[in-house]
């Protein structure tokens, strides 16, 4: 290497000439570029609004914990036992009735609201809805002021409080900034209506589907329809937020 | 009668003068130091979690964010309430309130996870967030108080100060609006979502603003040997007397509205009966040290004419402060969710139980740092810009 | 980030500039601004016949290629796109058959060689993997594998290449 220091700033004219159309083209073009852009986007489904119907009576403890590891495995995050500060993309988590003590488990992640409190509250716009309903945050221009961690009613949001190694290339995290569940939206966006997240993908067997996955405005989908049927419930349906995710048996 | 007001630098070279100037500067370097500890090694160094997202360093910069607002008071009686007698002291007032602000926003900026990327959040706006709206405020504020300043300054501007301190004065009402609705807009959590927490903030930037001018204004008069004589400081303290008589009566509603309503006995028992720490803090600090014993060093009859009761009173009003900031941001985070009501719940992550909270050194670090860096602003401005009158004495008319 | 998108800009100025002269002598007079420090010439591991835009293009755009990729892909969930950091990664650091891998602070990284000589600091990789997929993430991850490969089919036309001019090729 080093053999020939002229080689990066060798160009022909010709180069030249089109490098600097190029150039031009960036700076007095942007309106042409943003219509194009219009035209392009064709990564998401913009009349879906994604899902998940998680069946509690259908979950056994082993099962949430299935589904809590097999999020760790497709996103690469570890929680240290007791540790206040690693992040929890979902958790187990044990609801006991007082009266009778009665327990069930179930799995406890960002609920995708209709009209999240996170995204409202976000300064910079970092924390957004995409057009499909799965909310995300662009850790781009997340600046970690976790107002957003304030203002999430389910408590589902983690900051990254150390510097991370080896992280996984769908799912880039880093240090500063706020997380949670992206409803595993590297396989939505492959995959579509037929997708299955990681979470579900460990505890659904064969026909019998604990967490379904599906597009909520198609009444044709098994979500809706089984929704339909059997209803679900949406945590602190009180405050309006109507949650993508829902729950049965409670 | 205005224009014989004669204003001067201050101009001490005492020992006492400069190793105070030393001490904020070396306070302030060690809380860039701590930031830059949590910045370099995430904020797990601090006592803050996922649980309590807002920790010290958030109490800090509220504290000094609303009594920045508080302190350009003087100045707003002064200019748009016309009263002379607070004239002379305007121009430290508005020095005071921007020097405060700067170190507040200082220590907010420096606990982002990523202060880095200040640009993002001075060029993308997201217009229904508070925070947005904050960094707006905060900056126009700043601008506009400096502005309101040098109109003041400037002899043939001085028609034009009125206008421009009615402006600041909105702004700063609006602004501490603003801050207090960081916390009232939180409809999710029971320990803020109150329309209450705005006026509240108002009224506790009136105290806690008035209460760290009193100081500095005493401190740099006694600094520079200028004569303040006690009818200047017995005005400041019948107000201060009366804003922490404000503070206590809104605080008692804020409390009894939770109260009626049986959804949030459970966190009113946390803060006012169960809370431990909290508890401890709202009763003995908030109201006990830092209302009702400041009251009475100020009203008592025979402490009447007492400068010390009166830097007494200041004093606690400011640890009073602390309190009431540390049981509202943090104990507010501490009370666990209400996910599923009816429920014992329990996960690894928290739910259901009070979170634990201790302050790293870094974050000690970082919110005296922000604390004296305001100080050391406004002490510098003093000695570079006739800020202060050369000296208040006995009003003759 | 937008440290990240500021810097890339100021060393965009600094391309653009050096190209503005106009004159044939520009390249020259360049060369000899930068007198004897060797320019770097990292080692391209490339597992596909060349890469997908002409070098000198890449070495010019490949700021403005990833940061609008990245809107889309995080915006619009465009996962396809042919200006991926997997992608780039993927090719020009691959993990080793023995789990070896350069890192970013490996000065003889892909990235950090350049990087380190013009002095423009990034953070794309305090999240981002910095090296190409691991044999164990291969197939299970494969919605991010280079679709562009010289046998694979030719990936749709970017609005940036457009853009640029780059479609037709020379």
């Amino acid at each position: 290497m080093a053999t020939n220091p002229g080689k990066l700033l060798q160009s022909s004219r010709r180069d030249f000439l089109k490098g600097t159309a190029a150039v031009a083209t960036i700076l007095i073009a942007p309106g042409i570029f943003l219509y194009k852009t219009g035209q392009a986007a064709a990564g998401l489904e913009r009349e879906a609004r994604w899902g998940m119907l998680i069946d509690t009576n259908a979950l056994s403890e082993a099962d949430v914990d299935a589904c809590v590891s097999a999020c760790q495995r497709e996103h690469g995050w570890q929680t240290a036992e007791g540790s206040r500060t690693d992040a929890q993309w979902v958790r187990k988590l044990r609801l006991e009735e007082p009266e009778t003590g009665h327990q069930k488990f179930l799995p406890m992640m960002c609920q995708h609201c209709e009209s999240p409190p996170c995204v409202d509250v976000c300064p910079t716009g970092a924390s957004f809805k995409r057009a499909d309903g799965i909310v995300l945050v662009d850790r781009h221009t997340c600046i970690g002021c976790r107002y957003c961690m304030m203002a999430c009613p389910y408590k589902a949001r983690s900051f990254i409080h150390e510097n991370l190694k080896d992280q996984l290339p769908v799912a880039p995290r880093g240090k500063g900034t706020v997380e949670s569940c992206t409803m595993c939206v590297h396989r939505v966006d492959r995959d579509g209506a037929d997708a299955v997240p990681a979470c579900a993908e460990a505890v659904n067997r064969n026909d019998s589907k604990a967490i379904l996955f599906g597009n909520l405005n198609d009444p044709q989908s098994e979500i809706s329809r089984r929704l339909r049927e059997l209803g679900g419930t949406r945590l602190r349906a009180d405050m309006g937020l109507n949650p993508g995710v829902r729950y049965q048996g409670l | 009668m205005q224009s014989s007001i004669r204003y001067a630098e201050i101009r001490t070279s005492s020992p006492g003068y400069w190793g105070i100037l030393i001490a904020l500067f070396a306070v302030a370097l060690l809380g860039v130091a701590g930031a830059h500890h949590m910045d370099v090694e995430g904020h797990h160094v601090s006592g803050m979690s996922n649980q309590i997202v807002w920790g010290l360093p958030h109490v800090f910069a509220i504290f000094l964010i609303v009594a920045a607002s508080g302190a350009l008071n003087i100045a707003s009686l002064a200019s748009v309430f016309a009263r002379q007698d607070y004239k002379p002291l305007a121009r430290f007032s508005a020095i005071l309130s921007v020097a405060l602000l700067v170190g507040g926003l200082a220590i907010l900026l420096l606990d982002l996870g990523r202060p880095e990327r200040l640009i993002v959040a001075m060029t993308q706006y997201n217009f229904k967030s508070i925070f947005a709206w904050n960094i707006i405020l905060y900056t126009g504020f700043v601008v506009i108080v400096v502005a309101y300043l040098w109109l003041m300054m400037e002899r043939r501007m001085q028609r034009w100060s009125k206008p421009a301190g009615l402006v600041a004065f909105l702004w700063r009402l609006v602004l501490t609006t603003g801050t207090g609705s960081i916390f009232g807009f939180l409809v999710a959590r029971e320990a803020f979502d109150s329309a209450l927490l705005a006026p509240l903030f108002i009224i506790m930037s009136f105290a806690f603003g008035l209460a760290i001018f009193i100081l500095l204004l005493m401190l740099s008069f006694w600094l520079d040997q200028r004569e303040l004589d006690g009818s200047h400081l017995q005005r400041l303290r019948k107000l201060l007397g009366i804003f922490i008589a404000a503070v206590l009566y809104f605080v008692v509603v804020f409390h009894l509205t939770k109260l009626y309503g049986t959804q949030n006995h459970g966190f009113e028992r946390f803060i006012l009966m169960d809370g431990g720490i909290y508890t401890t803090l709202f009763w003995l600090v908030q109201i006990g040290l830092g209302s009702l014993l400041p009251l009475a060093l100020i009203y008592a009859p025979p402490l009447q004419d007492s400068a010390k009761s009166l830097v007494a009173a200041c004093l606690l009003v400011i640890v009073g402060a602390f309190a009431q900031l540390y049981i509202i941001i943090i104990g507010g985070q501490a009370y666990p969710l209400n996910i599923f009501p009816g429920y014992i719940v329990a996960s690894s992550f928290f739910d259901g139980v009070v979170a634990e909270y201790t302050p790293s050194l870094w974050e000690f670090l970082l919110g005296f740092g922000g604390l004296t860096a305001a100080l050391l602003i406004a002490m510098l401005v003093l000695r570079v810009l006739p800020i202060m009158p050369e000296a208040l004495r006995a009003e003759s008319g | 980030m937008p440290m990240l998108k500021s810097k890339l800009r100021f060393a965009m100025l600094v391309c653009v500039l050096g190209l503005l002269p106009g004159a044939p002598g520009a390249a020259e007079q360049a060369r000899s601004q930068f007198g004897n420090i060797a320019i770097p010439d990292p080692a391209k591991p490339l597992s596909a016949d060349k890469c997908v835009e002409p070098v000198e293009i890449m070495r010019r755009d490949h700021m403005e290629f990833l940061l609008h990729q990245r809107d889309e892909t995080v915006i619009d969930g465009e996962r396809g796109s042919k200006y991926s950091l997997v992608g780039c990664m993927n090719c020009h650091n691959p993990a080793g058959a023995d789990g070896k891998v350069v890192r970013y602070e490996d000065p003889q990284h892909f990235c950090a060689e350049c990087h380190a000589y013009a002095s423009v600091r990034i953070d794309c990789f305090e999240c981002h993997a910095d090296r190409g997929l691991l044999q164990s993430q291969q197939g299970r991850l494969d919605m991010h594998a280079p679709a562009w490969k010289a046998s694979a089919a030719v990936p749709p036309t970017s609005t940036l290449q457009r853009r640029l001019g780059t479609v037709d090729g020379d």
